[in-house]
């Protein structure tokens, strides 16, 4: 019996539920070569602001117990360079391609949701309103109204489907997903990294160049999959989760919560091979439990279960 | 990731080697090349390490211990099994010129992917200074005492020595802590270190500065001309 592992939402067909999470797959290209792309859902590249980016000083990333911090700072090339050199090679990644952008002004947004929805190949775009590493306005899931300003920019600015990606440490996960879909957002990432540090005890300093940083991994995946659980149980809208799917176990968590497309983040970093195992995990998983289709058990958990 | 099972090791104080049985060859792996070291559960992500020399699936690394990682290492039992993905990065041999003999100038670790250097082009070493603070890092090299240059002992630091030896007509290829490659010669060409996260050029997190931007050790790297870095970002 073969599975089917594909999922529609926002007008698109997913060969399977697993996203490439913005950053740690970069443009694609790279990984291409230790990763067959093609196997995957899609991959939502890394996230491009109007003015190229160098990216915070170094160190930029420290582990932790259970996860990884990073503060890397949305290094990036900038929106010109990227729609001159990177946007006409992505016909070369034989999958979905989901573009990821970030204002910092509602003007920005505006002008990233412009650029992008003159990219052919970018099938849906991701506004990273959550990103904790940059100095100022990174952080606009952290407020509702600011959330809600930046999609309608974006909104106004291209027919292709939206994805507000939230920040999960907020106070009512809720009431900003409502915001998000009245304000014209197609879909929901859920979530991002959370604010963390560390610090060298040796030193008496942090260890990150910038102080404080974004918790990724298996740490945060508890908190991420009840945000997720929660909004799924409120809003009847496609959710991405992503935090800490390290493997297929993981993965299954997210969808059984609600989410009809699972992030991979930082289980690329540690092994590019990961999301192939995690989807063949998943695979392996429905054909013993007799389920056809992985849709099926997208939600389950508000469904009574088995 | 390809399994490798620790099958000998012999330790000083906090400098170490560590000999791996891989269930799968490398590919053609090279001098400068590091592969990405991982053991099973904590810490997560897989960490750097230059190779010090590779033979029939047989790869040594030569450890300092800094923090959890290497840490385990040093505590593993013979037969403990860790997780290993590469080579990656760009071999010395792609960025220096053919047309020169090297002084090998390392510090600590740094001798690491210097020994695998002089192991693969021999005709390309000039003189091999290795660089340590204590004398007890004797015990780990019978053979070849006389390329060591121990601080305590002489006063001296590999930088202190290079200045009788150097040349115009040789280059120097050097791999250690900062503020030794910062003490070098213009064009010298530095190895660097770096927190890496992917090891594979996708990530970022492993970025310096150079004359020409931002640049990614991982994958640009890890040798550089000294002259082209940025050294106040790091
Ligand atoms: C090194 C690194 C870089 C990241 N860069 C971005 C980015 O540019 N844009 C973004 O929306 N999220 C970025 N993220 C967040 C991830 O997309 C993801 O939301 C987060 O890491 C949680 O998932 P994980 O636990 O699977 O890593 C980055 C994460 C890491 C670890
Ligand atoms: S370690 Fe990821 S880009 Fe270098």
């Amino acid at each position: 019996m073969g599975v089917d592992l594909s999922v529609e939402i926002f007008g698109l067909t997913f060969k399977n539920p697993l996203v490439l999470a913005s950053g740690p797959a970069g443009f694609g290209f790279e990984l291409q070569q230790y990763l067959d792309i093609s196997r995957i859902g899609a991959i939502t590249l890394k996230t491009i602001t109007i003015m190229p980016r160098e990216g915070n000083a170094p160190p930029r990333l420290v582990d932790t117990h259970g996860g990884i911090i990073n503060s890397i700072g949305l290094q990036n090339p900038g929106i010109k360079e990227f729609v001159r050199t990177i946007a006409p090679r992505l016909k070369d990644l034989k999958t979905i391609k989901i573009g990821s952008i970030a204002g910092f002004t509602i003007e920005e947004w505006k002008i990233l949701g412009e650029e992008m929805d003159k990219i052919k190949e970018i099938r849906a775009i991701e506004l990273d309103l959550s990103c904790p590493n940059v100095e100022g306005k990174g952080m606009w899931a952290k407020d509702e109204e600011l959330t809600q300003e930046a999609i309608k920019a974006v909104r106004e600015s291209t027919d292709k489907p939206i994805i507000a990606k939230l920040a999960p440490d907020v106070t009512d996960i809720v009431k900003v997903a409502k915001k998000a879909i009245n304000a014209g957002a197609d879909a929901l990432s859920i979530g991002n990294t959370i604010e963390a540090m560390r610090i060298n005890i040796e030193t008496g300093l942090p260890f990150l160049k910038l102080k404080t940083g974004g918790l990724s991994g298996p740490a945060i995946k508890p908190i991420t999959l009840a945000r997720v659980f929660r909004v799924a149980e409120a809003l009847k809208v496609p959710i991405i989760g992503i935090g800490g799917v390290m493997n297929w176990q993981d993965a299954l968590e997210y969808a059984m919560a609600g989410a009809s497309l699972i992030g991979i983040g930082t289980a690329i970093m540690v092994d590019p091979q990961a999301p192939l195992e995690i989807l063949h995990g998943i695979e392996s998983f429905l054909r013993q439990k007799g389920i056809e289709r992985f849709k099926d058990i997208i939600g389950i958990a508000h469904r009574g279960g088995f | 990731m390809i399994e490798a099972e620790l099958i000998e090791k012999k330790t000083a104080k906090d400098y170490g080697f560590f000999k791996f049985k891989l269930s799968e060859k490398l590919e053609n792996p090279d001098a400068g090349q590091f592969v990405m070291l991982k053991a099973l559960d904590e810490p997560i992500l897989a960490k750097p390490f230059s190779i010090y020399s590779y033979k029939n699936k047989n790869l040594t690394l030569f450890i300092k211990r800094v923090g959890r990682l290497t840490g385990k290492i040093f505590s593993s039992p013979i037969g403990e099994v860790f997780y290993i993905r590469g080579p990656y990065g760009t071999p010395y041999i792609e960025t220096i010129s053919r047309e020169k003999k090297y002084i090998l100038i390392g510090g600590g670790s740094g001798i690491a992917p210097l020994n695998f250097f002089s192991e693969l082009y021999p005709e390309l070493v000039y003189k091999k200074l290795y660089g340590f603070k204590g004398g007890y890092i004797r015990e780990l090299f019978e053979e070849e005492q006389s390329t060591l240059v121990i601080e305590e002992e002489s006063g001296k630091t590999v930088v202190d020595v290079l200045v009788d030896v150097y040349s115009e007509e040789v280059g120097i290829l050097a791999c250690g802590p900062i503020p030794m490659l910062k003490n070098l010669p213009h064009d010298s060409y530095v190895s660097l270190e770096a927190v890496m996260g992917c090891g594979i050029g996708t990530c970022k997190s492993c970025a310096i500065k150079t004359k020409e931007g931002i640049k990614m050790v991982c994958k640009d790297g890890p040798l550089f001309r000294k002259g082209e870095i940025q050294w106040e970002w790091i």
